[in-house]
């Protein structure tokens, strides 16, 4: 009985079944798998299998050996100083993008972003090549005159994870400041010239603010993605670059502990989470005060 | 000429056609083995020298093997490869018979280090042979030979202040804590006790100091190589690696150490399951040829029983890779060298 005003019964079928799908995909996709992680953290393993009891070992461990901690936060750390860098090379460039006019802006926003076609493993090969003691870097720096002889100082070591983690990450940073700034409605920024401000005062008061929100997000895209990568630090970070990616790597790898490695992740993911939070935040609040 | 060619190849693709078809009706052997272990021509000759059919399985990994033998209980191969460290797991499931050698005539011709096979640790138990080697290289020493003099003959040069940060380790706990065992001379670098694994955990942090970078596949140490000042590489991947910075023109040279060199070893073993035996001995006893074990070398890089290769020389010590006693340990270890600064 289908009156008029009333969904027939078919087509609010069909719209119930699109909406169940709609929301099975992420259920099955996403949070599946990341409930069986969770569940996974709380096993443990004995001669190379694993025991499906529930305990709270793995995450005991974490806080009580003397190894996990320390490399945990010097991990963070570096991930915020990427973040940083990051941050402080893109947000030039994004201004500059936003100055041209026309095709001229995105023709070079794209090239910005062509590295990000290339693979990744291409890319952290091609930059150690040119950090390494015979590298480019270094070829250039003592052909300069700058340096007497090639330096160990960017050649495996927790600087060669900073130099090529935030040139692999840039164009995630240039990207949402370019969309921020490009937002700023440019009558304000007239106003604000009618009204007697100088450019810098412009700029601090109006421009920065208002594009504070595309900081922080670019701020939280960097330092997830150099976070959870494990492949750079492996191939640039030598001896003395160890971070949480690597440790997380073998236990999934060579030492075969899956749960443990399940509970290291979940300590990642904390600390991956929070950092979104904190960029959303930042970026919705700025954002609809305009 | 060229059209004289032709024909002959189509004939004898025909006749190959014919043979694979025809054997296939009577019982095939069927061989389960690595990539480069049974290539088509020596399948060919061996079926024309023997009349006996062969299907050969290539897998890619130790526990696909394992896999399929357990998974039929050995019903479902009659030979297979193996190494010498995941023999003894075969043995004790009982998925493989023992291998009469009087049978295999070029056995008795092999190089005298695979002569005596109870010398050979990992192939026999109780006195009976079950894996017949075939196939090995050494995990060895690289040197620069401009940068490293004089040559080197222990492992013992890893740890030389002289070459600090110019060494490529690679990268896993279990390969370095045997390694390093051997190099402090203990007599059974597998089965460590918990002072012997504190006092290798020492050193290795002291290995770490010296270290350049520790590498994990062997395109990634020659990338390293040629960028980079590197004068010894703790040589993962043996003759291959060797052979592929010799041909982008790097000086080097390849030891093994005097004091051993970790060795893996891959045997043929004959399964529970065989269903002609006689045929089995006789693919082992073709595979131990000179012929085949020579091109084996030539095509893979790895050495062989048989004929002399640069995997190692008449008098170099190896040490045949075995199961260690807690691999989570080692490698839980391994991560604690690599966090301490």
């Amino acid at each position: 009985m289908s009156g008029p005003g009333t969904i027939p019964l078919a087509e609010r079928r069909w719209s119930l079944l699109v909406t169940a799908l709609a929301f099975a995909l992420p259920v099955v996709f996403v949070l599946v798998p990341l409930a069986i992680f969770l569940g996974y953290s709380f096993f443990s393993v004995d001669q190379g299998t694993i025991v499906h009891t529930l305990s709270l070992g793995n995450y005991f461990r974490f806080f009580t050996d003397p190894i996990f901690l320390p490399v945990f936060w010097n991990t963070i750390v570096l991930c915020l100083s990427v973040a940083a860098i990051c941050i402080l090379l893109a947000y030039p460039a994004a201004y500059f993008l936003t100055t041209l006019k026309g095709r001229w802006r995105y023709a070079l926003l794209m090239l910005l972003l062509v590295p990000l076609l290339m693979s990744y493993v291409i890319k952290i090969y091609a930059i150690r090549s040119i950090l390494g003691l015979n590298g480019f870097l270094n070829k250039a720096l003592v052909g300069l005159g700058i340096l007497q002889e090639p330096s160990t100082l960017f050649v495996f070591n927790m600087n060669a994870i900073l130099l090529t983690l935030t040139l692999l990450l840039i164009p995630f940073a240039i990207l949402p400041i370019f969309l921020s700034l490009e937002r700023i409605p440019q009558v304000l920024l007239r106003a604000s010239d009618d009204l007697g401000a100088s450019g810098l005062q412009t700029f601090l008061r109006i421009t920065l603010p208002l594009s504070l929100p595309g900081v922080a997000s670019a701020a939280s895209f960097v330092f997830v993605l150099a976070i959870g990568d494990f492949l750079t630090p492996q191939m640039v970070g030598g001896i003395s670059g160890f971070t949480f990616g690597r440790i997380l790597y073998s236990q999934f790898g060579t030492a075969y502990n899956w749960p443990f490695g399940a509970a290291l992740s979940v300590a990642l993911a904390v600390v991956v989470i929070a950092a979104i939070l904190v960029g959303e935040r930042f970026g919705r609040n700025r954002g609809t005060a305009i | 000429m060229g059209l004289k060619k032709l024909f002959l190849r189509m004939a004898a693709i025909g006749l190959g056609i014919g043979l694979m078809t025809s054997a296939a009706l009577a019982a095939n052997l069927r061989v389960l083995a690595w990539d480069g272990y049974a290539d088509p021509d020596w399948v060919k000759d061996f079926t024309a020298a023997t009349g006996v059919g062969v299907d050969v399985v290539f897998i890619g990994s130790d526990d696909e093997i394992w896999a399929k033998i357990k998974g039929s209980e050995g019903q479902d191969f009659d030979v297979f490869a193996v190494n010498t460290a995941q023999l003894q797991r075969y043995i004790k499931a009982d998925l493989v018979s023992p291998i009469d050698v009087t049978k295999l005539a070029n056995q008795k011709e092999v190089l005298p280090r695979f002569r005596d096979l109870t010398a050979v640790s990992g192939v026999t138990k109780d006195g009976k042979v079950y894996g017949i080697p075939f196939c090995f290289d050494s995990i060895g020493l690289i040197y620069d030979t401009d940068k490293v003099k004089p040559a080197p003959t222990s492992m013992s040069v890893l740890w030389d202040p002289a070459y600090k940060g110019k060494v490529l380790a690679y990268d896993n706990g279990e390969h370095n804590f045997s390694f390093t065992a051997l190099t402090l001379g203990y007599q059974d670098p597998f089965n460590l006790n918990e002072e012997q694994m504190a006092a290798v955990k020492a050193k290795l942090v002291e290995l770490k100091r010296n270290v350049l970078s520790f590498y994990t596949t062997a395109d990634e140490a020659q990338q390293i190589y040629q960028n980079n000042d590197v004068a010894l590489i703790w040589a993962n991947y043996g003759q291959q690696q060797v052979k592929a910075l010799q041909k982008i023109g790097a000086h080097v040279a390849y030891v093994n150490p005097s004091e051993g060199a970790l060795a893996w070893l891959d045997n043929w073993v004959i399964s529970k399951g065989v269903r002609d035996n006689a045929a089995a001995e006789k693919w082992i006893d073709f595979m131990l040829s000179k012929k085949v074990s020579g091109e084996l070398s030539e095509r893979t890089g790895f050495g062989n029983t048989v004929t002399e290769t640069g995997s190692a020389g008449g008098n170099d010590k190896l040490v045949w890779l075995n199961n260690v006693e807690d691999p989570l340990k080692r490698s839980d270890m391994w991560n604690e060298i690599k966090a301490t600064p």
